[in-house]
């Protein structure tokens, strides 16, 4: 297909796109949550005395309303009176301005009987422990015996690899407005998986699902925070709004997306790699320590990647957790694969220069051409064509010696690194209709988080019924829509895209039957197989026959026709989905002052068919830029004594600003996808892995110094 | 997040300013950079907002004694002064390296020089430990995370830096500092504007309440003009406090060092100004020798903490690095 803009752009553009927190509501009451001043200890009392006085005041919502919510995960926090993180709400006030919201927030006296917290992960080692699952996969594997294989090799390479903290910060903070009609409440919250919440709602408040409905129609990304964690904030303002009898705003400060909605975890990773003189790995261990809270388990599977990126016989992973008195981790963007890529891609380039071998050449000996941990072929592998096709874009046979380029006051170094995803879909359904008049809408209640989910839902079905994109409009982020997944892992388009496509061709089908069967039509008699939609009309492939589709429609279909289709992931498949990346960066390092500088990236994905080469290099260099801020720049600071987040604002909390970014060439490699329904795989988690660990070896080309942890900052280069 | 109610007031004229500025808890609102991140932070909760933005304190003219820069002149506006560039580009780079573009749109000469620190325990409101905004409560910095700490000027009640990067040129070039009060107006050298912590952090400065900077004067520095520069390394390219800068200046004469500034950013409570490498450097031949000595004279004396140790080193090398983009051909 080809490279539309994104067909919301104008809307957003001008401001006319209407995202959750905007929504409009009659009688609005804005609510702002009262936050524990402490990391760990119990609530005994809550005395909101002074908060009823400030003027605008209508309410309070605390533990005594939330125990009416049933009991579950995603209560637990609100129904129960253990403060396990510093910040943690404790109740939610209700006023008539946003001002006097926070100022009674902030009037409400608290009787808290504290306890000593854990504040870092370092101060509770002794109680690290092994947990059943990291993510969806087992936390523990073993294949073969590595530590033997590793105890005969001929090189070992090994190195404890640290990753610090990371919020996701999306432009658009959470926000809920929650409106109820009797029982039945309508929230227009940006969350990344509407069908979920109308699912917590439910659950939470034991209503039926069909009397619940959840809007999400624009959403200013995510990343993976606009999920569970913001379920509980938003059932306080549920309760409040149903109590009020008025419609309730809450929306998070950018400070409370470092301690309400979740965080990439800080990990330790214990890497060990042993190789045969011929370059190829015989043992892997692999094994994290990461942090999870006091309240919550979550663990990313950090290791993971060591099981299936690179063909090895014998294979260790392990993943322990820590708790402690800080905010609970959640999957961001590349989730574990991030992490796990920089220790991984770290000691492979290690090993090479060991070795002797170049970076990539040690990496093609490595190639996995079937997946070992799932004992499974690969639905398609380009990883060699990306290794290929980005190495000749960024010139690296010809780069110069270790250390011997610069520029001015720049040293040069060049590095690379493999990036990967695995491939995930859920089911789906959508629902295709053209009207008498030719418009046609696809639905599918899936929400778009920014990414172009809107546009390449319209342009399969533009191109499948030969319409123009102008004549197609797209309704998403609705439950009251037909359902789809969450917007996580990569999935939405692979996994919505087959229904979509599948209604679509039947709304097609039905509209061949009328017109071969229809006696005014010039198609009348010809087969079905033989009729082509395109360029707004029906026409024979074989012959000169064609007529409009809006004639065909307005005498055969005035009212029109619809048509709504499922696609469920088969429960067991017999091949495994992988998207591949090769990502190559050049930088230059003031080593006197430390100073680093991202000068230039190239990168080749193969990532099955892409279905709009514009949307798919955005996402992309999304990604990579997320990824320099993992390496460079973002880390969030747990002050040790209070466990309270230090410098939560865009002011401490750093990003890449436009200064940072070099140029980004990025190379879309043609994959046919066999096995995978349309042939498409996920992409918005690739650019996010590999970088980190390409510009930490291109650091090492430079300066001769491995950087084991991330952020690499100005400390680290002196 | 908002902050808390505040009565408003536009200040007719500079008179009127210093009068509403004298009361109890009043702030002067200039371009409202620091100080509404600061209110919304809670940080500052001033009673009056005495907004002086639209008072004729905005000049910028440089003269045959020197330049002169009313306190409402904009940091953009500055920096693109023709003769500031071509007289002071110190001046200029340092503010060509502050923020943004945006921001310097709207922050204005006194504002800047008047910003609060950038420390986290400071900016992080109540439930942090800082003396300077709430007296008495301690500094939770000293044991806790003070990579962004100053090495030099510190106390037991506090160690934050400085942010400006326009206040280290200014230092470096000697400026005085115009204040307006109620009693008149009094002139005195920049440097003196500025107040270590001590036992009282929450006193940045020696401004007594109301006073007002009208005018920063900075003598005739045009022979400077040809060997200067700002130097300011940072955690990221761009829109980002120092971690360490060097303001560098220079005369040479027939090969050797007639006349030196330098002062830091990023290393000192105050704007640091560098007095024992600048005597390292007076009278001796332009070169590695005498820039090496410079650098390790400006270390002397650094109280590193836990987590700020490498800017000891990364200050000697910043300082030997911005003499040998001034120092050039004898």
């Amino acid at each position: 297909m080809s490279a539309d803009l994104r067909i919301e752009a104008a809307l957003k553009v001008a401001g006319r796109a209407v995202f959750p927190a905007e929504t409009p509501a009659t009688g609005l009451l804005y609510a702002a949550l009262v936050e524990a001043p402490v990391a760990s200890g119990e609530l005994r009392a809550l005395d909101p005395t002074a908060a009823r006085a400030v003027p605008g005041f209508v309410d309070i919502v605390g533990h005594a309303e939330a125990e009416g919510l049933k009991a579950s995960s995603n209560t637990a926090l609100i129904r129960e009176r253990t403060i396990h993180f510093a910040g943690q709400p404790l109740a939610l006030v209700v006023a008539e301005s946003p001002g006097a919201a926070e100022q009674a927030a902030r009037a409400v006296r608290l009787e808290i009987e504290a306890r000593p917290a854990v504040t870092a992960l370092d101060q509770a080692l002794d109680q690290a422990y092994a947990p059943k699952l990291a993510g969806r996969v087992p936390a523990e594997t073993r294949r073969g015996d590595a530590a033997t294989a590793i105890a005969g090799a001929h090189l070992v390479v090994r190195g404890r690899y640290e990753t610090a903290v990371n919020n996701h910060h999306p432009m658009e903070p959470h926000a809920a407005v929650c409106v109820w009609e009797g029982e039945r409440p309508t929230v227009h919250t940006n969350t990344q998986a509407v069908f979920g919440t109308r699912a917590a709602i439910a659950h939470a408040f034991q209503l039926p699902a069909d009397d619940i409905r959840v809007v999400a129609r624009y959403l200013g990304g995510g990343f993976g925070c606009k999920g569970p964690l913001w379920w509980p904030w938003m059932f306080l303002a549920m309760i409040a709004a149903r109590r009020a009898g008025r419609p309730v705003r809450l929306e998070l400060s950018r400070a409370q997306l470092f301690t309400l909605v979740g965080r990439r975890q800080e990990t330790v990773q214990e890497l060990a790699l042993g190789f045969g003189a011929d370059g190829r790995l015989v043992g892997i261990e692999h094994d994290v320590l990461a942090q999870t809270s006091t309240h919550g388990e979550y663990v990313d599977a950090t290791a993971a990647v060591s099981r299936w990126l690179y063909a090895c016989p014998n294979v260790s992973t392990t993943h322990r957790l820590v708790r402690t008195n800080e905010p609970q981790p959640i999957p961001m963007r590349a989730p574990g694969v991030a992490p796990g890529t920089f220790a991984l891609e770290s000691a492979l380039d290690e090993a090479a220069e060991r070795l002797g071998l170049d970076p990539v050449e040690l990496r093609v000996r490595n190639f996995a051409d079937r997946d070992q941990q799932a004992d499974k072929p690969w639905s398609s592998n380009g990883l060699l064509e990306c290794y290929r096709v980005g190495a000749e874009r960024f010139g690296w046979a010809g780069r110069p010696a270790p250390g011997a380029a610069r520029d001015g006051r720049w040293r040069l170094g060049s590095g690379m690194a493999t990036a990967c995803y695995p491939v995930h879909r859920q089911p789906a359904s959508a629902r295709v209709r053209i009207s008498g008049e030719g418009a046609l809408t696809v639905q599918c209640g899936t929400q778009d988080m920014g990414s172009g989910t809107y546009t390449v839902l319209g342009q399969m079905a533009a191109a499948q019924l030969g319409v123009a994109m102008a004549d197609v409009t797209v309704e998403l982020g609705d439950t009251w829509l037909p359902e789809g997944p969450y917007s996580g892992g990569s999935m939405v388009t692979l996994s919505i895209l087959p229904a979509a496509e599948a209604a679509a061709r039947q709304v097609r089908a039905q509209l061949a039957e009328l017109a071969v069967t229809d006696e005014a039509s010039p198609l009348a008699g010809l087969p079905v197989e033989d009729l082509e939609f395109a360029d707004g009309l029906v026409r024979s492939r074989s012959g000169n026959a064609a007529e409009p589709l809006v004639d065909l429609l307005r005498r055969r279909a005035p009212a029109g026709l619809e048509a709504e289709a499922s696609a469920t992931p088969p429960e067991a498949s017999d091949v495994s989905g992988m998207g591949y990346g090769a990502v190559f960066v050049e930088v230059g390092i003031d080593p006197d002052l430390g100073e680093l500088r991202v000068r230039r990236v190239t990168a080749a994905y193969a990532a099955g068919r892409i279905l709009n080469p514009l949307l798919a290099k955005s996402q992309h260099v999304g990604g990579l830029i997320g990824g320099i801020g993992m390496a460079l720049h973002e880390r969030t600071v747990t002050d040790r004594a209070t466990g309270r987040i230090l410098g939560d604002g865009f002011a401490d909390y750093l990003i890449p600003v436009h200064a940072d970014m070099p140029e980004f060439d990025i190379a879309l490699v043609d994959e046919h996808d066999p096995h995978l329904p349309g042939g498409v795989k996920g992409i918005g988690m690739l650019g996010s892995a590999g970088v980190q660990a390409a510009i930490a070896n291109a650091v090492h080309d430079a300066i001769g110094r491995r950087v084991r942890h991330l952020p690499i900052r100005i400390e680290d280069l002196l | 997040m908002s902050g808390a109610a505040f009565r408003y007031a536009r200040a007719a004229d500079p008179a009127a300013a210093v009068t509403l500025g004298a009361a109890p808890g009043a702030a002067f609102l200039a371009g409202g950079t620091d100080l509404l991140q600061l209110w919304k932070a809670g940080v500052q909760a001033p009673a009056q907002v005495v907004d002086i933005s639209r008072l004729p304190l905005a000049t910028v003219a440089a003269e045959a004694d020197g330049l002169k820069l009313g306190a409402l002149a904009r940091l953009h506006d500055v920096a693109a002064h023709p003769d500031v560039a071509r007289d002071y580009p110190l001046v200029a780079e340092a503010i060509l390296a502050s923020a943004s573009g945006q921001v310097r749109h709207m922050a204005s000469v006194g504002g800047n020089l008047l910003q609060r620190t950038r420390c986290v325990y400071f900016r992080g409101g109540e439930g942090l430990a800082c003396n300077k905004r709430a007296p008495g409560s301690g500094c939770g910095a000293l044991e806790g995370e003070n990579r962004q700490h100053a090495l030099f000027g510190g106390s037991a009640a506090c160690v934050a830096t400085h942010a400006s990067d326009l206040a280290v040129a200014l230092v470096a070039l000697d400026a005085e500092v115009e204040v307006l009060s109620a009693a008149g107006s009094r002139r005195l050298p920049l440097a003196e504007l500025y107040r270590q912590p001590g036992e009282a952090p929450e006193r940045d400065t020696t401004l007594a309440p109301g006073e007002l900077i009208a005018a920063v004067q900075v003598a005739d520095a045009a022979r400077f003009a040809g060997r200067s520069t700002y130097l300011k390394v940072r955690d990221r390219a761009s829109f980002e406090f120092a971690v360490v800068s060097v303001a560098a200046a220079l005369v040479v004469a027939g090969g050797r060092i007639a006349e030196a500034r330098l002062a830091a950013g990023g290393v000192g409570t105050v704007p640091w100004r560098l007095d024992a490498a600048e005597a390292a450097l007076v009278g001796q031949p332009v070169g590695p020798d005498a820039f090496a000595a410079a650098g390790a004279a400006a270390t002397e004396g650094a109280q590193p903490l836990a987590h700020n140790g490498f800017k000891v080193e990364l200050l000697r090398r910043a300082v030997v690095r911005a003499l040998e983009t001034v120092g050039g051909q004898a």
